[in-house]
């Protein structure tokens, strides 16, 4: 029923890269058995496989640890060149994004998407390849393919890494308090609840002046990760603003990080919350897989940090992104090649290694090698163990519409504005009310 | 797009010029100490932040986050430029500068030399209303137009290419002025209408008057177009991308990001800097006297 | 400045075949060929000079003009920036900017960046130009060292002050602190976040004022100083009472020409924290980062050419009132 030609590369010892020649029969399906052992076999159509030579371009932001993958890649598929564009953040990915899709050129033959913006682009799913395939089925939890399928079934977008979320905090810090600082106790010490995370925190108050965590905006967003609807209805009306949920999370981060004054009041990403892993900051934060990364980057030369496996609220996804090919792309079929490979288990184990991206592929979890994974600069922490282990406790998938980026940006600079002191908890949720209004 | 945004203008002066320049050669008096002390302070604070990016961009971030300050530079510059150059397409952007500041330089000289030539030096219908509208359009801030530019760049498919940058910016009026300003003082009347008597083409005499007279003035607005177009940021940010950008778009990459280490970010600017930097130790002179003669014109 | 006096290379005689070069089709030899070249030479001299200033005008038209009243069209429609043209809406669009505070906010900071970066820029470059004014030594040295921080581009400008502006841990702060000052939280603080950026914007233009100021200065006649000083009056004294004077429309012309810079300030309060929204509470969003929110992160492309066109109407406004106190001053000088 299939044709296929499949050559194993001289220098891939542990991964077959199967090169596809169809002779005039484009609807292959793979038939490999397991996807962990073949990584993206799919179709190719008749032109590219007849010699010529392609040039894609891959645009990612941040890190996706995609640096030492695509040498391997080109070298299965000799046939294939992918040049590799960078944006810093995914903000201004997502600037990038809109402006080459406003454009109608301009954009990569396979472009990265952060979730939070992903719903934003399903309203023009039109513009993107359905990248339905029978060589990704099941490849990904019923979430993460969710949140990338339009109202029409299309799949627009592969999963690359997941967000699942633990606590990470300074043992030098607690122990300095006089509490527990290895990883048992401590994620017993923490608890499972938002109350219990709370109280430990008001225990470590009272000990210590170093402040709880490190912002009400990261908190309030590892809170509102675990709430079904929050921003929006399904059919489109907006109910940010009287949702009681969201009015309730704000209000519980508010009293914890404000009137127990348990938040350092450090805003994510702001230069004094970069400085402030180099000055004892805070003592713990909530730590979806990614932020690992982030943490040593910024805590250079300092000890102490370590994770614990447990999440307030059971577990919570935050963050992860998917690729997705536009159809602007003049190589779909060899762009949705590229996209399946890497977001193949075994290449976002490589890249979690590399740089920390949680792969967000069900086979994944089981894996040896993923479970081997530990770092070092977190008292050697098995992180690999951990976050899967969290990410099976995922089990909330927060609906998100068109303005849940908006949105939800309004929110974050009504926690910051808190913190700031330039508005009281309650001027600041009626200014996030007119922003949100604003939004029209 | 990139006309200076503060343009040299003239005195209001209405004394003849000659006669002030020999007044000038009488000195008032010698200067006190307390103009070069101020001038010293001027200069340090002008000279600081430069040396201050250096001396943080030549030590690794742990020595920064150790909290001590110091103005000593420490041993790491090359190591984090070559990160910065690794990090950043740079090399791409520093062409891409010198592409689109050449390019704009050269043609915005091109153009306000002609219409110079035609409003300073030739008679036509129309010509005091146009040349007042020139005046005026050098108030329009042709910046506000992003919205449909970017519909039009959009359209031609031009999203990410330099020529989205290059063309929206061949718009000078202060070009057009500036250099009319400069023809009509450089280039005397009679020379042109002895070479109309002598039955030369309007465009002989532009090619072969006008053209080298016109010489020290467009090598001025050169210089200044290149500048301001170098340091543009503003649409080249909204229309290149981060894989193909102009020096400050590729600059701003290194501080948008989720972690900032300082030292990176003020190598990358010493980096960017040196070339503009070197381009002002050559031609600084040149630069003091066109925003000086710039401003006495009229 | 020198002016070249050098006539043609191979300019003719009277007697000479003038352009025949350039006129390959002209019949040679002819008797009436004069009075054609007559005609000729005159529909030069009326036809070239729209040939020469054509260029710039095609130019503005479709990049100056066009777009500015394209803008005008866009903003009376809802318009995305994907999804592209969408209903006519007549003026909503204005109305909803103006409805909502934003657009206010947003003007109150861009005018106080405006003030806090012209008023002390025109002072120190007075002072400055001044200093250079003095009868120094190594005069050009002096000129170069004040201009040395306009060749710096803004956003490596910013990317500097913002690591000095560090509101825990910035050099600033930690001065401040020596000498027993509480930091200054530049990045919470409305009016210190527009000092910041205004000293970013002084660092960058205030040599650059002072040296137009010196070229003013250099035109003073003397001998108002000599006369000042025979009536005894000091250094300060003439400063305040014929420098100053004397440079008034200089000093109106700088600030007329940062105002239209000024309104449209953008690359410093974009780059001043990470996230390039003009701060939590919008302490120092600008117009044209409003503007550009709207526009590209929002995606609402109606709004942000409406936001556009009243930046235009600001611009223009405040252009007119310039013109106007200058004609006066202009005419109070004359008479």
């Amino acid at each position: 029923m299939t044709t296929r030609a499949t050559r194993t590369t001289r220098t891939g010892t542990r991964y077959k890269a199967v090169a596809t020649v169809s002779i005039g029969l484009l609807a292959l399906s793979a038939c490999s058995s397991s996807s962990t052992t073949e990584p993206g076999a799919g179709s190719t159509p008749a032109g590219a496989a007849g010699g010529g030579q392609v040039t894609l371009t891959l645009a990612t932001f941040n890190q996706f640890g995609y640096e030492d993958l695509l040498p391997e890649f080109e070298k299965s598929h000799p046939n294939i060149k992918v040049t590799h564009k960078k944006a810093a953040t995914s903000n201004e990915a997502r600037d990038n994004f809109n402006t080459r899709l406003a454009a109608g050129s301009g954009m990569a033959d396979v472009e990265a998407v952060e979730v939070d913006w992903l719903p934003e682009i399903l309203q023009y799913s039109a513009k993107f390849t359905d990248l339905e395939n029978p060589s990704v089925d099941g490849r990904w939890p019923e979430w993460k393919t969710k949140a990338a399928t339009d109202a029409n079934g299309a799949l627009v977008g592969y999963g690359t890494d997941a967000g699942p979320e633990a606590i990470c905090y300074r043992g030098d810090l607690l122990k300095a308090a006089g509490f527990p600082s290895d990883r048992e106790s401590v994620a017993k010490w923490l608890g499972t609840s938002w109350e219990s995370y709370f109280a430990a925190g008001q225990q470590f108050a009272a000990k210590s002046k170093t402040p709880f965590f490190d912002s009400l905006g990261a908190t309030y967003q590892g809170m509102i990760n675990q709430v079904e609807k929050t921003y929006e209805d399904t059919d489109g009306t907006v109910i940010a603003t009287t949702n009681p949920a969201v009015r309730k999370v704000y209000d519980e981060v508010v009293k914890a990080g404000i009137d127990n004054k348990l938040s350092a009041k450090l805003q994510q990403w702001s230069d004094d919350w970069t400085a402030s892993y180099q000055k004892n900051g805070f003592a713990t934060m909530l730590c979806p897989g990614w932020m690992v990364g982030v943490i040593e980057g910024n805590a250079k030369g300092v000890k102490g940090w370590d994770i614990a496996n447990t999440f307030p609220g059971g577990g919570g996804n935050w963050g992860g992104s998917y690729l997705v090919v536009p159809k602007q792309s003049a190589h779909p079929a060899e762009a949705r090649e590229l996209a399946d490979w890497l977001t193949a288990p075994e290449q976002q184990i490589k890249a979690f290694q590399k740089v920390g991206a949680f792969p967000s592929q069900v086979a994944a979890q089981s894996s040896p090698e993923l479970a081997a994974v530990k770092v070092a600069s977190f008292n050697n922490a098995p992180t690999g163990q951990i976050f899967s282990d969290r990410f099976k406790g995922i089990s909330v998938s927060p609906f998100k519409g068109p303005k849940y980026f908006a949105i939800n940006d309004a929110m974050q600079k009504a926690l910051t504005r808190i913190e700031d002191g330039t508005s009281t908890p309650a001027a600041s949720w009626d200014k996030f009310t007119a922003d949100v209004q604003a939004l029209g | 797009m990139t006309a200076p945004t503060l343009v040299p203008v003239r005195a209001p002066e209405p004394t003849p010029a000659r006669r002030r320049l020999t007044r000038n050669a009488i000195r008032r008096s010698q200067a006190s100490p307390v103009a070069y002390t101020f001038l010293i302070i001027v200069l340090l604070a002008s000279v600081f932040p430069l040396w201050w990016s250096f001396v943080i961009g030549s030590k690794d971030a742990t020595a920064i986050n150790s909290g001590d300050v110091s103005l000593i530079p420490g041993g790491n510059f090359l190591v984090n430029a070559r990160t910065v150059v690794d990090t950043l397409p740079f090399w791409k952007a520093l062409a891409n500068s010198i592409i689109v500041s050449t390019a704009v330089g050269v043609a915005v000289v091109l153009l306000s030399t002609m219409a110079g030539f035609a409003f300073a030096k030739l008679r036509f219908r129309g010509k005091g209303v146009l040349l007042v509208f020139v005046i005026a359009t050098m108030a329009v801030p042709t910046q506000l137009g992003i919205v449909p530019l970017f519909i039009v760049m959009s359209k031609l498919g031009w999203i990410g290419s330099l020529g989205a940058v290059i063309v929206p910016s061949l718009v000078n009026a202060f070009g057009v002025f500036w250099m009319t300003q400069y023809l009509k003082e450089a280039l005397p009347d009679e020379l042109i209408e002895a070479a109309r008597v002598d039955g030369a083409s309007i465009f002989r005499i532009f090619w072969n008057i006008a053209l080298p007279a016109a010489r020290p003035g467009a090598a001025m607005l050169g210089l200044f177009t290149f500048i301001a177009t170098w340091t543009n940021f503003f649409w080249p940010f909204i229309v290149l991308d981060p894989g193909n950008p102009t020096l400050p778009v590729a600059l701003q990459q290194l501080q948008a990001r989720y972690y900032v280490d300082y030292s990176l970010v003020l190598a990358g600017v010493v980096l960017a800097a040196l070339p503009l930097i070197i381009v002002f130790a050559v031609a600084g002179r040149q630069l003091v006297s066109g925003i000086m003669q710039g401003a006495v014109k009229g | 400045m020198t002016v070249t006096t050098k006539r043609p290379p191979d300019s003719s005689g009277p007697a000479g075949p003038g352009g025949g070069d350039r006129l390959p089709t002209r019949p040679s030899g002819i008797r009436p060929r004069s009075k054609l070249r007559q005609r000729l030479s005159r529909l030069d001299g009326a036809v070239s000079p729209y040939a020469y200033i054509s260029p710039f005008f095609i130019l503005f038209a479709i990049v100056g003009l066009f777009p500015l009243l394209y803008t005008l069209w866009v903003s009376l429609h809802q318009w995305n920036l994907i999804g592209g043209q969408g209903d006519y809406v007549g003026l909503k669009n204005f109305t909803d900017v103006l409805g909502q505070p934003f657009f206010w906010k947003a003007l109150r900071n861009t005018l106080s960046i405006f003030v806090l970066s012209s008023v002390p820029q025109v002072i120190f470059a007075l002072l400055i130009a001044a200093a250079l004014d003095s009868g120094l030594r190594a005069k050009a040295f002096w000129r170069m060292s004040v201009l040395l921080p306009y060749v710096i581009a803004p956003v490596a400008v910013v990317l500097i002050f913002n690591d000095l502006f560090g509101d825990k841990f910035g050099l600033i702060n930690q001065v401040l602190g020596y000498v027993g000052i509480d930091p200054v939280q530049w990045h919470k603080d409305t009016l210190s976040s527009h000092v910041a950026i205004a000293t970013m914007v002084n660092f960058r233009w205030t040599g650059y004022n002072a040296l137009i100021f010196l070229a003013a200065m250099q035109t003073v006649p003397r001998d108002y100083y000599e006369a000042a000083l025979i009536d005894g009056a000091g250094r300060v004294r003439t400063f305040f009472s014929i420098t100053i004077p004397q440079l008034r429309a200089t000093i109106i012309f700088v600030v007329i020409t940062s105002t239209i810079g000024g309104l449209q300030i953008f690359d410093e309060p974009r780059m001043f924290d990470q996230y390039g929204q003009g701060g939590a509470d919008r302490q120092w969003q600008t117009l044209t980062i409003y503007l550009y929110n709207i526009g590209w992160t929002q995606k609402n492309f109606g709004r942000a050419a409406a936001i556009a066109w009243l930046l235009f109407l600001i611009i223009i406004v405040f252009a007119l009132v310039n013109f106007v106190v200058t004609q006066r001053i202009a005419s109070r000088e004359s008479r």
